[in-house]
């Protein structure tokens, strides 16, 4: 088994681990993802339907990169997803399944039914093999009724009537187990929701900021965005503004971002010529910008 | 797992043997800071300790008095930092048994240089900051890493949010990238009081905490100067009444001479 | 002294039953038998001074070492056998540079002075494995000058391990006439020249042969600021010419 180190990449890509993965692939040792679960999501159902949660931070590695994401995504009136893992393949792999479903539901002339989105993103998830990091909960009201799922980034799926995911899916899911019971009234099952969601912030690091909560009954999707915040910034002990010139600059251009223009009517006397842009340009007076 | 390799009769493993090893090391998150003025020197830590994604627990001090004039930041992996504290501390009562005074802060510094250099080929993991007072009464702190390359310094980071927090110090106390104009002159290093500098280091601390998930749940702010009652009218920082702010408490040892050399101030951070 | 023998002056790590250590008493002895070193502290510096014994005409003198540098702060003069000396003062030399090395500061002249006699006890039977023990005690004592932050200070370390502070202190054949002598003359205010001149004249008084510059030897500890600020001395062995201006004044 001989294998080429390919060329070093003058486009700006390193490409040097290549030859090193592939020789660890070959002995069973591969699986180089570059996945973060950094989140916690939950649903549960209660006496009239679902309540889905999810806490609102996004993460690079140790990093806050958003404070304040939204991560219950929309499939469709009735459905609501809520994801983990890599953040574009949520977002893309949920928007592309509530396209498909909205055309389904146009091709058949039916509310479309929670199974069906279901199967959708498992079936685009293993077809992927694990390479789309989308952790899912999944929770609806359909034909059927109550509807709740959780779907794995291979592919797999749960059915069960209460359920989380992510890096803080340990800690709420102790929540879930100690509060759960069939038939709870909305007030308590979202309470609950809010809990476990709760549970994730302060116990995962990997979770942080505000509740996101959704209630999806038979007639009504309600989208309680930011329901809870018991993470808002102290006030800072101090401005930290700087006097003008403090910064030094090496060059300064001066633009003038205004085109002139002359606009005679049709028919009227002849036109002059506009000035040229160069001779715009540099002309000073009102035309300039100033932008230092 | 195992598998039949076709046309044998034997079993062969398919999959590599688990290997597992010793691994000596973890990372406890965290922060550390510490920045000196004239005559004070503030040494300030999170109380997070974590691993990985999970909070081992939420007050775990990571500032150590060593005595009058010398507070000890300690980052990394918490069980070599508390090995090596207990081991600094030990030392530091041998010298003054051996002795008959307090190591001055230079030598304290150079004694943690020689401890981490002892072990360069097994090492503390621990990056450390010495904060205080030198002989001439001066704020001095001193960096190291963790194999003892040392230097003094105005201020330092070091830590989870180290990269969040020393260009902020680098800005507003060394006042880099600051140029004076006719109308604003921009100050030297060195030379902010007291409120100012335990302001910046409060606003580090909360900052960091909003955009790094290992820093958080309680802040320590270690003071150290000489104490107002050591003179008859107090000036500089020793006129500056910490008690007024709240959560401030006397940190004492049993080798105290002056009292209220060393306070700490306490503050909460976001928990999440 | 000890004129009845017993089986108590054999063995360095037992005790006489009055409570005796024959061996470290021999050893005291010895220094008896060394030629006359003289130490003088002042507020100005520490002096140091020995007799050499020139026995032989065709002996070069200037080859007779009997005070020596411990650290640029410190060091010491020897009466007694001065080949013990150089042990002493070679465990006091790697623990001040030790100190300097580890501390980033000098070693006080007290912590010299207890690290050395900290040495002079370390002889006895070792036991299987044991670091290296010496086998008998030194046979000589020292006088520990030096400079630190408590100011200037004279040492006397023998080799029971025990070590005290002198103003001004003698040790040698002639010690007891130079002590007797220096507690008449010393001032607490005498300068370090006048400490140089008493230094040399306890000698003369105690000498056999005519005091000249090659068979005395001074060494002074000076004030000195160290690199931390903290008050320090600096030691030098009196170079002959000085030496012989030094005698001349007298």
């Amino acid at each position: 088994m001989t294998s080429v180190a390919p060329q070093k990449s003058k486009s700006g890509f390193d490409f040097s681990n290549y030859s090193r993965n592939h020789f660890l692939d070959g002995k069973g040792l591969g699986g180089f993802t570059a996945t973060s679960t950094g989140t916690t999501i939950v649903g549960l159902i209660y006496k009239d339907g679902i309540v889905l949660g999810a806490d609102t931070r996004a993460t690079e590695g140790p990093i806050v990169a958003d404070k304040n994401c939204e991560k219950i995504h929309y499939i469709s009136d009735n459905i609501r997803c809520c994801g983990a893992g890599t953040a574009a393949d949520t977002e893309f792999v949920t928007a592309l399944i509530s396209s498909n479903m909205q055309l389904h539901a146009l091709h058949t002339g039916r509310k479309p039914r929670v199974v069906t989105a279901m199967t959708m993103l498992k079936q685009r998830l293993f077809q992927y093999q694990g390479h789309i990091g989308a952790a899912l909960v999944l929770g609806g009201y359909d034909a059927t009724g109550p509807q709740l799922f959780t779907v794995a980034p291979h592919g797999s799926t749960d059915k069960l009537p209460y359920v989380t995911m992510g890096s803080g899916s340990l800690a709420a899911m102790a929540v879930f187990e100690s509060g759960w019971h069939k038939d709870m009234e909305q007030k308590e099952a979202v309470d609950l929701v809010v809990a476990a969601i709760s549970s994730g912030i302060f116990n995962d690091l990997g979770s942080g900021s505000n509740v996101d909560v959704c209630i999806i009954k038979k007639d009504s999707t309600e989208m309680l965005r930011n329901y809870v915040m018991p993470n808002e910034r102290a006030k800072k002990e101090q401005k930290y503004g700087f006097a003008k010139g403090t910064t030094r600059f090496t060059k300064e251009h001066i633009y003038s971002m205004i085109q002139k223009e002359d606009v005679f009517e049709v028919g009227s006397t002849a036109p002059t010529p506009a000035p040229l842009p160069a001779a715009a340009a540099g002309a000073g007076g009102e035309e300039t910008m100033d932008t230092s | 797992m195992l598998g039949l390799q076709p046309g044998s009769s034997t079993v062969v493993p398919t999959s590599a043997p688990v290997g597992h090893r010793f691994e000596p090391y973890d990372s406890n998150g965290g922060s550390i800071a510490a920045v000196c003025g004239k005559d004070f020197c503030i040494i300030a830590s999170d109380t997070r300790q974590s691993t990985g994604y999970s909070i081992q627990t939420r007050y775990k001090p990571k500032v150590f008095r060593l005595n009058d004039k010398a507070t000890l930041a300690t980052n990394g992996f918490a069980a070599d930092a508390e090995a090596m504290v207990s081991r600094i501390r030990q030392r530091l009562e041998w010298y003054r048994h051996s002795h008959g005074r307090s190591m001055p802060l230079h030598a304290i510094a150079r004694m943690i240089s020689t401890i981490l250099y002892g072990k360069r080929f097994f090492p503390y993991y621990v990056y450390n900051i010495l904060g205080g007072l030198d002989e001439e009464g001066k704020g001095a702190v001193y960096s190291f890493d963790p194999v003892g390359s040392y230097e003094r310094e105005f201020c330092r980071a070091a830590g989870a949010a180290q990269s969040l927090i020393q260009p902020f110090l680098d800005n507003q106390i060394m006042f880099k990238n600051q140029h004076s104009t006719p109308e604003h002159t921009v100050p030297k290093p060195g030379e902010m009081s007291l409120p100012d500098v335990l302001k910046i280091v409060m606003d580090s601390f909360t900052s960091a905490t909003e955009r790094h998930i290992e820093v958080g749940d309680g802040l320590e702010m270690f003071v150290v100067r000489t104490p107002p009652s050591a003179q008859g009218e107090a000036i500089g920082a020793a006129s500056v009444d910490l008690k007024a702010m709240g959560g401030v408490e006397a940190v004492g040892g049993e080798d105290e001479q002056e009292e209220g050399a060393v306070m700490v101030i306490r503050r909460e951070l976001k928990k999440d | 002294m000890f004129l009845t023998r017993s089986e108590y002056d054999r063995g360095v790590n037992t005790f006489s039953p009055e409570g005796r250590l024959f061996q470290v008493e021999y050893a005291l002895e010895a220094i008896k038998l060394g030629s006359t070193t003289v130490g003088i502290s002042t507020k100005e510096g520490v002096v140091l001074g020995v007799e050499k014994r020139v026995q032989s005409s065709l002996l070069e003198s200037s080859s007779i070492e009997k005070i020596m540098e411990i650290d640029r702060h410190l060091g010491a003069a020897m009466s007694g056998l001065t080949a013990d000396a150089r042990t002493m003062i070679e465990h006091a030399r790697v623990t001040s540079q030790n100190h300097a090395f580890t501390y980033d500061e000098e070693i006080k002249v007290e912590s010299a002075t207890q690290a050395v006699c900290d040495l002079a006890l370390r002889f006895g039977e070792s036991t299987e494995d044991d670091e290296a023990m010496m086998s008998r005690p030194f046979g000589v004592a020292l006088l520990i000058a030096g400079i630190d932050e408590k100011g200037p200070q004279l040492y006397h370390a023998d080799p029971s391990g025990t070590f005290v502070r002198y103003d001004a202190k003698a040790i040698g054949s002639g010690s007891e006439g130079a002590q007797g002598e220096l507690q008449d003359k010393y001032r607490k205010d005498m300068s370090l020249k006048e400490a140089s001149i008493l230094t040399l004249r306890v000698l003369k008084q105690v000498m056999e042969e005519k005091l000249d510059e090659n068979n005395v030897q001074l060494a002074t500890v000076v004030p000195r600021v160290a690199k931390d600020g903290r008050p320090s001395g600096q030691f030098a062995i009196m170079p002959v010419e000085e030496l012989k201006k030094v005698i001349e004044e007298m």
